[in-house]
């Protein structure tokens, strides 16, 4: 698991946008602008075009998302199993980090 | 300014497996400061980071780094960038290497101290420099290898010149 968490920090300034893609390719498949809607719209943030591509390109290089056929000229991608395993590992170590950091609140 | 055309400075690689989508996603309105940096920015990373898939690498391990990366632009500009080529442009750097450092020992000895400091400092990168006709030059103009080479070694003897005046 330490493997896995260590492999989405390894992304750099694109952790944090990539896990925004990926947790919004959590519930279905979406191509660019639907991503950078839901995003904005789940986290208050805009990924810049730049930004969400790189990011996107390093996800799908490591194969945690991938791209479905193009519809027009808009490409979907979809989280891979790889990928929703990552995903997971991530989402429960802030968890786990959100406990703590509220237990230790609640000390004060 | 529009997407369209800040995606010029992409790779073409890349510009061919995200550049439709790409313009897409921003449609072909013009674009605000903020986008058109995140893009010139992301321009820069594409040319350092991506890899298309022809030619991803698999084993970047290491001192291999060098070698699998010319073998992989060899490989996308249509030269066979071989064994026999790996070792010359390697005995070619090395033998360049050498010779340099012996004239900038040889210089210090014969009390031309600049001259031999100067020597050394240049010898890896004139010798790399020398060894690129072998390497990501193969099969590329004799004229552009020569204009090339020189050029590369002049600027580093220049630059390498005046750092040793300041």
């Amino acid at each position: 698991m330490k493997r896995i968490i260590d492999s989405l920090d390894d992304l750099g300034r694109f952790s944090e946008p990539a896990l925004l893609i990926m947790i919004s390719l959590a519930d279905g498949p979406k191509h660019g602008y639907a991503m950078t809607q839901d995003i904005e719209q789940v986290s208050g943030q805009k990924l810049g075009p730049g930004t969400l591509y790189g990011a996107i390109a390093r996800l799908e290089e490591r194969e945690w998302i991938e791209a479905l056929p193009a519809e027009d000229r808009r490409r979907p991608y979809k989280l891979t199993g790889a990928g929703t395993k990552v995903l997971k590992a991530r989402l429960e170590s802030l968890r786990a980090m959100a406990r703590i950091g509220n237990a230790r609140l609640a000390e004060l | 300014m529009t997407a369209r055309q800040l995606l010029h400075l992409y790779p073409r690689a890349w510009r061919e497996r995200y550049g439709e989508e790409f313009v897409e996603t921003i449609g072909a309105r013009p674009l605000n400061a903020q986008q058109a940096i995140d893009i010139v920015g992301g321009a820069i990373d594409a040319w350092i980071t991506f890899k298309s898939a022809t030619t991803r690498l698999r084993t970047p391990g290491g001192g291999e780094v060098m070698t699998q990366q010319w073998k992989a632009i060899c490989a996308t500009s249509g030269v066979r960038y071989t064994k026999r080529d790996a070792l010359i442009s390697a005995g070619v750097m090395i033998a360049a290497s050498f010779l340099l450092v012996a004239a900038g020992i040889y210089a210090r000895r014969t009390g031309r101290l600049e001259l031999g400091e100067a020597l050394v400092s240049v010898s890896f990168p004139i010798a790399l420099t020398v060894a690129l006709p072998f390497a990501i030059l193969k099969g590329q103009p004799k004229t552009a290898q020569v204009a090339s080479v020189v050029f590369s070694t002049l600027i580093l003897i220049i630059a390498t010149w005046i750092a040793t005046k300041i």
